[in-house]
Order: C-alpha cells, then sequence, then structure tokens
C-alpha cells in the first residue's frame, strides 16, 4: 500500500500539469511530495485544507518523469492529516451521510418523485430499501473505526 | 442471455433515475440483461473515502463486490467513480492474500467473504469490448444529428491505463461509440481533462471546482456542441447543476444539455426522451428535445422514401 515518494526529484512536471493549481495558487502538489518524502506530513496547519483540494484526476501522475504515485501518496497523506483530527466538516457531513443511510449521497423528495415519473420504485433497490443490509454496513463501519473518525469533535 | 449485475452507486438512482431507467433500456436492447444488486450501497467513493480511511473504504467495496460474487455475476458500473472504487479494490483484493484475508476477517462479521471470483466492468468499455461499435451501430433505429462533447472523466480512463484500448496516445473508444448513434464527436481543448468535482473537492471547494468546470463549458461551448455526454453521473451532476451555479457565480449564460452515454443511446433506439428522463436536469433541455424530435422524423421521412 506505500507509495513510491521517495524517487520525487521535486521537477515540478505534477503541478505544471495540475488542473486545480492552474486556478488555485496555494494548492501545490510538488510541495505536498516533498514534505512527505521529509517526514513532515501534517505538522503543517497552514497545508490544511490545500491537501483536501486535489480531485484525483490522475494527470500529476501520468505527467510524472520518475513514476511516482503521487494520487496514492496524497491519499495517504490525508489520511495521516484526518487521523490527527484535521477531517474537513464537508467530508465529515457525507462521511456521516454513509453511516446513516449506507449512501454518501442519500435520496431526496425530489429523487423520489423522478423516480415514479420513470416506472421505478420510490425506493432505490440499493441498502436504502434493506435495514438489515444498512446494519451491515453499519457493522462493518464501527469495526473499522470509522465512526469515530467521523464522529462531531469533543467540545 | 448474459446477465450482469448493475451496481447504482448514489448520484444515479438518488439525483438522475434516467441513466438507470436507460442503462436497463439499451442492455435489454443489446440482448444483456441487468439485474438489481440488492443491497448494495456506496462503492464507496474513490478520492473522499479513500483519503478518509483506506481500510474502510476498501472493506466497505468488498462487500459490494461479494454481492455480485453470491449471484456469479460480474458488476457493470455506470459511474467512473464507482469503476475505479470497485475495480481498484477487486484487483488490490486479487492480487494481495494478506490484505484479503484481513478484509475477510472483517466480512466474516456479517457472514460475507470475498473470494475474488468476478470481474468489475464500466458501461462503454463493456459496450467497446463486448458488445463492439458495429453490434451498437446495428441497434441504432433513428440516428442523431447532433454535433456532442464527449467527456470521458478522469476515473474511466485511469483504472483502463493497463488495458488495449490504446489509452497511451489519444483514445476514441468513447468518441467511437458516441458516433455509432449517428452523431458527430466535436474537438475540443481539454478534452481529457477533468470535470472539477471527484476527490471530495465539490462537496470541500465548490468554487474552486466550478472554475475548473468552467473553463471545459468555455471550450465545448466554442466548439459548437448541441450537448455534452458523459458516463460518469457526478461528471453529470457537475456539469448539469454546476452551469445553474456557473451562471450565477461567474455572470455566465451557460445552457449545454447533459446526458449520459445510455441516454443518448437509447434515443438513437427509439426510446423517448421522457422515458429516458433527459428534462429531468437542472439545465433546460426544451429546445434540444424538441431537435431531436424534428431530426429523428425528418430522417424517418427520407428512410421511408
Amino acid at each position: 500500500m506505500s507509495s513510491n515518494i521517495e524517487r520525487c526529484y521535486q521537477c515540478g512536471q505534477c503541478t505544471a500539469a495540475c488542473p486545480m493549481a492552474e486556478q488555485e495558487q496555494a494548492y501545490k502538489i510538488r510541495r505536498f511530495l516533498q514534505m512527505e518524502k521529509l517526514g513532515l506530513k501534517s505538522e503543517e496547519p497552514m497545508d490544511i485544507p490545500f491537501i483536501f483540494y486535489c480531485t484525483t484526476c490522475y494527470k500529476c501522475q501520468d505527467n510524472c518523469p520518475q513514476g511516482v504515485k503521487i494520487v496514492d501518496g496524497l491519499l495517504s497523506i490525508r489520511e495521516a492529516a484526518v487521523r490527527d483530527g484535521n477531517i474537513l466538516p464537508a467530508h465529515r457531513k457525507i462521511g456521516q451521510m454513509l453511516m446513516d443511510s449506507g449512501h454518501a449521497v442519500p435520496g431526496n423528495e425530489e429523487g423520489k418523485k423522478r423516480r415514479l415519473q420513470l416506472g421505478l420504485n420510490e425506493i432505490p433497490p440499493t441498502v436504502a430499501s434493506s435495514e438489515k443490509q444498512l446494519n451491515d454496513i453499519k457493522i462493518l463501519l464501527n469495526l473499522s473505526g470509522f465512526d469515530q473518525i467521523v464522529a462531531e469533535e469533543k467540545a | 442471455m448474459t446477465e450482469l449485475s448493475l451496481f447504482l452507486g448514489c448520484v444515479a438512482p438518488n439525483r438522475y433515475p434516467g441513466i438507470e431507467v436507460a442503462a436497463k433500456k439499451v442492455f435489454s436492447t443489446l440482448g444483456v440483461g441487468l439485474a438489481d444488486l440488492d443491497g448494495a450501497s456506496c462503492c464507496p467513493a474513490p478520492g473522499v473515502f479513500r483519503s478518509l480511511d483506506k481500510l474502510t473504504w476498501l472493506t466497505l467495496a468488498s462487500r459490494n463486490i461479494t454481492l455480485s460474487e453470491k449471484k456469479s455475476d460480474d458488476i457493470l458500473t455506470i459511474c467512473n467513480g464507482c469503476f475505479s472504487t470497485l475495480k481498484d479494490a477487486n484487483d488490490m483484493l486479487k492480487e494481495d492474500p494478506a490484505l484479503k484475508k484481513d478484509v475477510n476477517s472483517k466480512l466474516a462479521e456479517i457472514g460475507h467473504e470475498f473470494r475474488g471470483t468476478q470481474d468489475v466492468r464500466h458501461v462503454v468499455e463493456y459496450l467497446y469490448q463486448e458488445i463492439g461499435v458495429d453490434k451498437v451501430r446495428e441497434a441504432v433505429t433513428k440516428p442523431l444529428n447532433l454535433r456532442v462533447a464527449v467527456h470521458y472523466g478522469c476515473h474511466l480512463i485511469h483504472p483502463l491505463k493497463d488495458s488495449k484500448l490504446g489509452l497511451a496516445g489519444k483514445p476514441t473508444f468513447f468518441d467511437e461509440l458516441v458516433e455509432a448513434t449517428g452523431a458527430i464527436s466535436v474537438d475540443y481543448e481539454d478534452k481529457m481533462s477533468c470535470c472539477g468535482a471527484g476527490g471530495g473537492a465539490r462537496t470541500a471547494i465548490l468554487d474552486a471546482t466550478l472554475k475548473i468546470a468552467n473553463k471545459k463549458l468555455e471550450h465545448m461551448t466554442e466548439a459548437g456542441a448541441d450537448c455534452i455526454v458523459d458516463a460518469c453521473p457526478f461528471c453529470h451532476l457537475q456539469f448539469d447543476v454546476g452551469q445553474a451555479e456557473i451562471n450565477h457565480k461567474f455572470a455566465k449564460n451557460y445552457n449545454l444539455p447533459v446526458l449520459h452515454y445510455t441516454q443518448l443511446l437509447g434515443l438513437a433506439m427509439g426510446f423517448s426522451p421522457e422515458e429516458l428522463g433527459i428534462a429531468m436536469n437542472i439545465v433546460d433541455t426544451s429546445r434540444f428535445i424538441e431537435k431531436v424530435k424534428m431530426d429523428t422524423s425528418e430522417n424517418e421521412v427520407c428512410t421511408i422514401v
């Protein structure tokens, strides 16, 4: 599961190919790779929330002359930050939706209306249709400690 | 009749159910049955949930795969994100016995076991590789007179990088399928670029993701496209809901209908825009629907003459 960040020699081809860097100059994938290589991980609070700007489009990785698995590396950096409690509120909210419904985007009234108009069941044939299956999801999420990751911060 | 398990994901069934209907209709027409995968959950999304906790992501993905293993079906995804998660998870678990053991110790708690017997497929690469462009073309009864801006999407391309689809150069497989409907796939700048939504970015930093989408929309409009055709309900949402957000926030005036490939093919197979849910978008599709209806009726007249 490890990435190969040590191969990075800081040429900057990653940032040059990045569609997010083009729009948001504070987002510098090259800098995060160097920090990770130096073991600086999430010790720099100024880099939160920028590590969460990546759309995982893989353009950086496709452009890397060293074949660094950049996206895997960035996802590990994010995971470490989240373990240190640096989860973004928006991501906590989606995590909680997954805990509650088994879906990151659960059904809503408009969606149900559209389903009925198309001749589909109002509730899709997913975990949304089964209490037992939803309970299975919750068991797995609790086993992985995901409930703790997305729990509200203690006051 | 070949049968596949249809993996719905979240955005298609809960926001754009027209895509779910269209997938079933076009596959049935092509002689492939799509069975519901009862009890499936979020894939879970490859960027956001893999960022939060990789083992959770892998465990939930493997549970979804075990649902299809129980039926001895391969999984068919209609979403790039679901494809990326389920294919990556399937490959990782097939290749790493220690990881498989770890995940299976968790799945055992709910009476599931990952065996690694099935494959994960995406609707576009399946049509291209298993059905073939010629057969898709033969199933077209109402050729479409449209200029289409094809959006491949990052998580369709990346999981296929080691496949035979010629991804080292400029891929054409999606364009070929679009052109099999009679439509023209227009060339535009940054065609292979991201919609901006993935990785948990849309929910966390909406405006930055809209700037990325705006750039693509600008190029699609310049190319004179009648519509966008994608293969991912999340890219679909970013372009459809995103146009309204961009028009409002950045004072633009975009009005480009967004279709999933299954909806485009459904139109070309003679299904009506209404039964494919094409009007169930934020972008007003009424003029587009009028054009499709007028063009196809003219084509029919030509065929009769």
